[in-house]
């Protein structure tokens, strides 16, 4: 039986109210669906809180709408710009390209060419199915190829070339690979000779096809879904070119030697061109006179080590001749380009919050999450929920790649039917927690596909719990049930708005795991606080990785992971620096800015077996914060949630005055005794020795600080993810929620602080 | 313990050092994408040195048994030779494009020699009535092969197997008794006609060339039935019906993609009979003549034993076991009726004890190396950590046998913990802090490949779990281990945590 699916996305992360918010639906066996503007209140199902709750709000595009299957174009390709349409060649003709494939074996890839496979027309220099260099012409009805005699060898840079004139049938491939001591997965002691030159005639003419010159894929195209790529090249391509005439060999080998032949060629791509002190955009720029630029689609990667990587310079910006390399890969999507199925304006006057459209068919519903900002401020308090971080989770699988994921997380994967079904076709992309199918990390996330993740009932398989978005919304719950006014905004409004969104509150909320910022909302964070801001950092492992995005496209986010932190991968050495920005990858401690330095407390410690409660420590009594405690019974507090029973846990922080913890921070409460689930971070170990895991290691713990600010501003941090789902439980009468209260309303008011009074010399006779 | 003996063997095989400066001039056959040689380039796994394989050995083989037919009567310049390879050749031509009707197009049909003996009839009559010549004879010899064709795969659409057998069997019998009654066929003559154009006229007959010449005939016979028969089933046809060959579900799943098996089918018999209609004319040109043996149920079966010692379905199987019962029968005459009994023998061997003839053999015989060297490997594994000396060529990745061994020794330590008291202490409480044996237990357990991982499949949040195993492959959906729906999360991972503790003692 036929079932029905729905999933969607929206144009943007947020809009304020008068803005147009535009969602894009893809729905299968049906043709209509029932669309609500939901406002999200909370997600969490757990039986100890309060449930999945949802309000509906009356909107102009309430009701019944058409909708459709949308298909997904997956993998990278550069799609050259030719409408004089000089590369339709049927002629004689040369390709020739570095190139350095990582999955040669997998099946038919396309390295150049314009080649359509409904047309079976077109010339294509490519890699076949036995994993050799090929080069294929169709003539409308029929193929012939020209195929290497000996296969190419994953990550191992090659110069490779194809000629070919119809005049005389006669093709000629050749291949060499450039072996260095840095570039390539193996050296020169590995004694391969991977030269190859053959020559063979084809038994028929190319017909031009009528699709675009292509690098990384063929064109094809399928009924109701239209054109799509196919035969998607796995791997890097650096400076490539073409001739309207065929090279012989040694003409070949004079191209590899950099040599300017003559006549010249008809396009040559310097792949290092264009790079700027602020980035790398997408175009692929033809240095000869042709102009044949081409345009990188669903976003390779560039800033790579190329063929000719010295291993001297470790930052494309030093030498970016050395960084020509663009890696292609064939699962990358960062934009679905659906048609869009419902546009709706935001009603002037719609509080701000997390919003969904709620998108049902019978029994079948999803939720296609986005946020509304406010135009000003219309109340002192400010949730500022994590949306870098969201992308950076958007579509995580660890639990699927990861052999040692469980042990890890300790304890079994907890799947769901969405994540099952996703598995099998995961045609919306991976997370920044996942590799793509050749095994590189996946740098960049995007909005404009569906996250499954950020439905409001998600739970994460890797622990059974919520993360992330889910979680987070316990806090606009507890807001909500303790009747604060607030508005909400996401991590790129502030990149948006900067410093002027946070200067118009008192106090700013963050979400439970606000992992990555790019540096100028760090700045105004900072500046904010310095200024007499006022932070309520309620989460843990924060403030932790360098992301970027390129201006004008907040939806697509980069991250390149260093040789340190928590990661799910590491860049490749010499790719560490980003090429939407120009700056290095990786975690903000080793650029020298720990969270430390900004909240008090910095990333110590993950586990995701238990969490547990926290202890009051001696600074907690003393006249300046015991404010905070007001109303809190005892020693212990925390010792419940909905995150594995515990306030204290997941992913945590420590204060540490070496990290730039501020010398005059009170540290109020701390959690410890931890299983050896918890493991101290990497950061941390230089040596790795017996003893750094949570029942041996002093620095796997849970701190709660606080500090004050210049001019009346302050820090409250609790270091611990799993904080925010303690909030619902006992309907929302806990001595957490007891904490935030006595904090938030403090924040709150304008003007001194609670405590502050208490600023001399201690003198105690007891 | 005794010495274990070294390994590493030099086998030889085809292969050649290559030079990589010079231009690799590949060759093709003319008109064809074929090259001349298949060599394929390819890295030796011992040295990384470059060299060139010979990846498909069959054409080479062809060539020189092809060859060896050919110079053999001439060499022997023997008109007892010539006449033996002569009918050796017209009877695997025959036996060819029956082993396309039977094997490509997977119909059981023994109307072959009913076909070839209507294309020899027909022209035979033709040329005596009306003087036609022997080229045009071939002519009239295939249309008449393609209308019985045509005509005998009408029934293959609504009999199976044996009836479609049995109907075809009844054939040949219809069209000897048609021959016996009728005049004009020579139905006096006990079904004999005589006088028709020959190939070599009957004055050149006696001389060396006229021999050497009418049997050069013969042989392109052969070697154009051989073409047929690559056109046929190395062409679209032949790869069609490939899908759909081996039972009924694959039919199924044949006609859901699109292909209909019933037109290819009958495309293949009527181009097959074709050539049987012809072939029977270029007999009856041949010996100048024809008689009612064609159509006699004693050569039929004689011709089904030369298929089944070849191996069905292979055009070599045809003619080398062609060879060997035509060279039986015609070369030791003097064994008298004995000849017959050990064609008989040696078809019967060759259904009993080969799965495909001769030309099964060579799987066969591999297949049955295979297993005893994993019958004697199996017996010697326990005197080795994980893996026999003897295996290792074949393990590219060496870290494989080192993680074995340490995982066979870690397991036998870890087993040697499991108690009840342990397993109670985890379903108390699956998670969080545990004894130090369990901890280690687990997180052997947890670090375990993906493949096959238990991992727990929520039905309902707090409500109902259940036991999966991951596939560890992108787009392969985790399976369900059993139908057991536990209530609560702590349950799951207990039942995920027996699960796991019974494989390791079972191990």
């Amino acid at each position: 039986m036929a079932t029905t699916t729905i999933t969607g996305y929206t144009d943007k992360v947020s809009v304020a109210p008068g803005g147009e918010i535009t969602f894009h639906i893809s729905v299968e066996n049906a043709e209509s669906a029932h669309v609500e503007i939901v406002r999200l209140i909370h997600g969490d199902e757990h039986p100890d809180g309060p449930g999945f709750i949802e309000e509906v709000i009356a909107s102009s595009i309430s009701g019944d709408h058409p909708v459709s299957k949308q298909f997904v174009d997956v993998g990278n390709a550069v799609v050259i710009d030719d409408p004089a349409e000089r590369l339709a060649l049927t002629g004689p003709m040369t390709l020739h390209a570095y190139i350095y494939p990582t999955t040669p074996a997998k099946g038919r890839q396309v390295i150049l060419g314009r080649f359509s496979l409904t047309e079976t027309a077109g010339y294509a220099l490519g890699i076949n199915g036995e994993g050799r260099l090929t080069f294929w012409v169709g003539d409308g009805s029929d193929t012939d190829e020209i195929t290497s005699p000996v296969p190419l060898m994953h990550h191992t840079w090659y110069f490779v070339s194809a000629s070919y004139d119809p005049r005389s049938g006669k093709a000629l491939l050749h291949q060499e690979a450039v072996v260095g001591p840095y570039n390539g997965r193996l050296g020169k002691v590995a004694p391969f000779d991977h030269r190859s030159s053959v020559e063979q005639k084809l038994r028929i003419k190319p017909k031009s096809a009528t699709t675009p010159f292509m690098w990384a894929a063929a064109a094809n195209a399928a009924p109701i879904r239209g054109a799509y790529k196919d035969f998607v090249y796995n791997g890097k391509i650096d400076r490539s070119g073409v001739f309207d005439r065929a090279l012989t060999l040694d003409e070949m080998k004079a191209v590899h030697a950099g040599q300017q032949l003559s006549p010249g060629p008809l396009a040559f791509w310097d792949t290092a061109e264009g790079y700027g002190p602020e980035g790398i955009d997408d175009v692929v720029r033809d240095t000869t006179a042709s102009g044949l630029n081409g345009r990188g689609v669903q976003r390779p990667v560039r800033a790579m080590t190329g063929y000719n990587w010295s291993g001297k310079h470790d930052d494309w910006r030093v030498a970016p001749e050395e960084y020509g390399a663009i890696a292609f890969h064939d699962d990358a999507v960062v934009d679905c380009e659906w048609e869009p199925t419902v546009v709706w304006t935001v009603p002037e006057g719609t509080r701000s919050g997390a919003y969904a459209a709620r998108v049902t068919i019978g029994d079948v519903e999803d939720h296609i999450t986005f946020f509304i900002r406010p135009v000003r401020a219309t109340a002192p308090i400010l949730y500022l929920m994590p949306t870098n971080s969201y992308l950076a989770y958007a579509n995580e699988m660890i639990v699927h790649h990861v052999p040692v994921g469980q042990a890890i997380l300790a304890h079994p994967a907890v799947l769901t039917e969405a994540e099952a079904d996703y598995f099998q076709d995961p045609r919306f992309g991976r997370s920044t927690y996942d590799h793509h199918s050749d095994g590189a990390g996946v740098c960049f996330a995007s909005w404009k596909r569906p996250i499954l993740n950020m439905r409001p009932k998600w739970r994460s398989s890797a622990i059974g719990t919520t993360w992330q978005f889910p979680r987070d919304l316990s806090l606009i719950a507890w807001l909500e049930s303790q009747g604060y006014d607030y508005d909400v905004a996401t991590d790129h409004d502030l990149s948006e708005q900067g410093i002027d969104l946070l200067k118009q509150y008192s106090v700013v909320l963050t979400g439970s795991h606000p992992e990555y910022w790019h540096e100028a909302g760090l700045n105004d964070l900072e500046d904010y606080l310095a200024e007499g801001g006022r932070l309520m950092y309620l989460g843990g492992n924060g403030f932790y990785w360098v992301i970027s995005y390129r201006d004008g496209e907040p939806e697509l986010m980069e991250v390149r992971k260093g040789e340190a932190g928590m990661r799910a991968w590491q860049s490749e050495p010499g790719e560490y620096y980003h090429q939407t920005s120009a700056e290095r990858g990786g975690i903000w401690r080793n650029r020298a800015r720990p969270p430390q330095k900004l909240t008090g407390v910095g990333f110590t410690t993950q586990g995701f077996d238990e969490c547990h409660p926290y202890v009051r420590m001696p600074d907690s009594y003393h006249k300046s914060v015991a404010w905070i405690f007001d109303g809190v019974e005892g020693e212990v507090f925390g010792d419940f949630g909905l995150a594995l029973g515990g306030a204290a846990g997941l992913e945590t922080e420590r204060y540490d005055l070496e990290l730039g913890t501020p010398p005059h921070t009170k540290l109020l409460a701390s959690s410890t005794s931890w299983s050896d689930n918890y493991a101290g971070v990497v950061e941390d170990i230089l040596f790795n020795h017996p003893g750094t895991l949570g029942t041996q290691s002093p620095t796997v713990r849970a701190d709660m600080t606080y500090f004050t600010t210049a001019h009346n501003g302050g820090v409250f941090s609790t270091g611990s993810i799993a904080w925010m789902s303690a909030l619902p439980c006992f309907k929302y009468t806990n001595n957490v929620s007891q904490i935030m209260k006595n904090v938030l309303d403090a924040f709150s008011k304008p003007g001194t602080l609670p405590g502050g009074a208490w600023d001399q010399e201690e003198k105690s006779w007891t | 313990m005794s010495k274990q003996p070294l390994i590493g063997r030099r086998s030889w095989r085809p292969s050649w050092p290559v030079s990589t400066d010079k231009v690799l001039k590949r060759r093709r056959y003319f008109g064809t994408k074929r090259s001349v040689l298949r060599l394929s380039g390819s890295y030796n796994p011992k040295t990384l040195q470059r060299e060139l394989v010979l990846t498909d050995k069959k054409p080479t083989f062809w060539l020189l048994g092809l060859l060896l037919i050919l110079i053999l009567p001439i060499a022997a310049s023997n008109e007892r030779f010539f006449a033996l390879f002569g009918i050796i050749c017209i009877y695997a031509a025959i036996n060819v494009m029956w082993t396309l009707i039977i094997g490509t197009a997977g119909l059981q049909s023994f109307a072959t020699l009913a076909t070839v003996g209507v294309g020899a009839y027909g022209a035979a009559y033709l040329s005596i009535t009306y003087g036609v010549p022997w080229p045009a004879m071939l002519v009239i010899g295939l249309m008449l092969g393609a209308l019985m064709g045509f005509l005998i795969s009408l029934p293959a659409r609504r009999l199976d197997g044996l009836y479609y057998a049995l109907l075809t069997l009844g054939l040949s019998e219809f069209c000897r008794n048609f021959v016996t009654q009728s005049d004009q066929l020579g139905g006096k003559f006990n079904g004999a006609l005589f006088g028709v154009d020959r190939i070599v006229p009957s004055d050149m007959m006696t001389t060396w060339l006229g021999q050497a010449l009418l049997y050069v005939s013969a042989f392109a016979l052969l070697l154009a039935a051989l073409a047929v028969f690559r056109w046929v089933n190395g062409g679209r046809l032949g790869l069609l019906l490939r899908t759909s060959a081996t039972n009924k579900e694959d039919e199924a799943f044949a006609s859901a993609i699109g292909i209909n098996i019933q037109r290819a089918r009958t495309w293949v018999f009527i181009v097959a009979s074709a050539a049987l209609g012809a072939i029977g004319a270029f007999y009856a040109a041949y010996i100048g003549g024809t008689s009612l043996q064609v159509f006699s149920i004693d050569l039929l079966l004689l011709m089904l034993a030369m298929i089944v010692i070849g191996g069905l379905g292979r055009a070599e199987g045809a003619v080398l076991g062609t060879i060997i019962v035509v060279g039986i029968t015609q070369w030791f005459t003097e064994w008298g009726p004995w000849r017959i009994v050990l064609v008989g023998v040696l078809a019967l061997l060759s259904v009993l004890y080969t799965r495909n003839g001769i030309f099964g053999l060579k799987v066969q015989l591999s297949e049955i190396r295979q297993r005893r060297q994993a019958l004697h490997r199996a017996a010697l594994t326990s005197r080795y950590a994980a893996f026999l000396p003897q295996q290792a060529p074949d393990i590219l990745d060496k870290s494989i046998i080192v993680g074995r061994t340490f995982e066979r020794e870690l397991r036998d330590r870890l087993k040697g913990w499991i108690t009840p008291a342990l397993i109670e202490e985890h379903r108390k409480k699956p998670l969080g802090q545990h004894s130090d044996h369990l901890e280690r237990i687990l997180n052997y357990f947890r670090q375990g490949p993906i493949p096959d991982k238990y991992a727990v499949y929520c039905e309902e949040p707090f409500q109902s779990y259940r036991v999966v195993a991951l596939s560890g492959m992108p787009g392969v959906p985790p399976r369900v281990v059993d139908d057991k729906v536990y209530p609560s999360l702590d349950e799951a991972y207990h039942a995920v945590f027996l699960r796991r503790v019974n494989d390791l003692r079972t191990s």
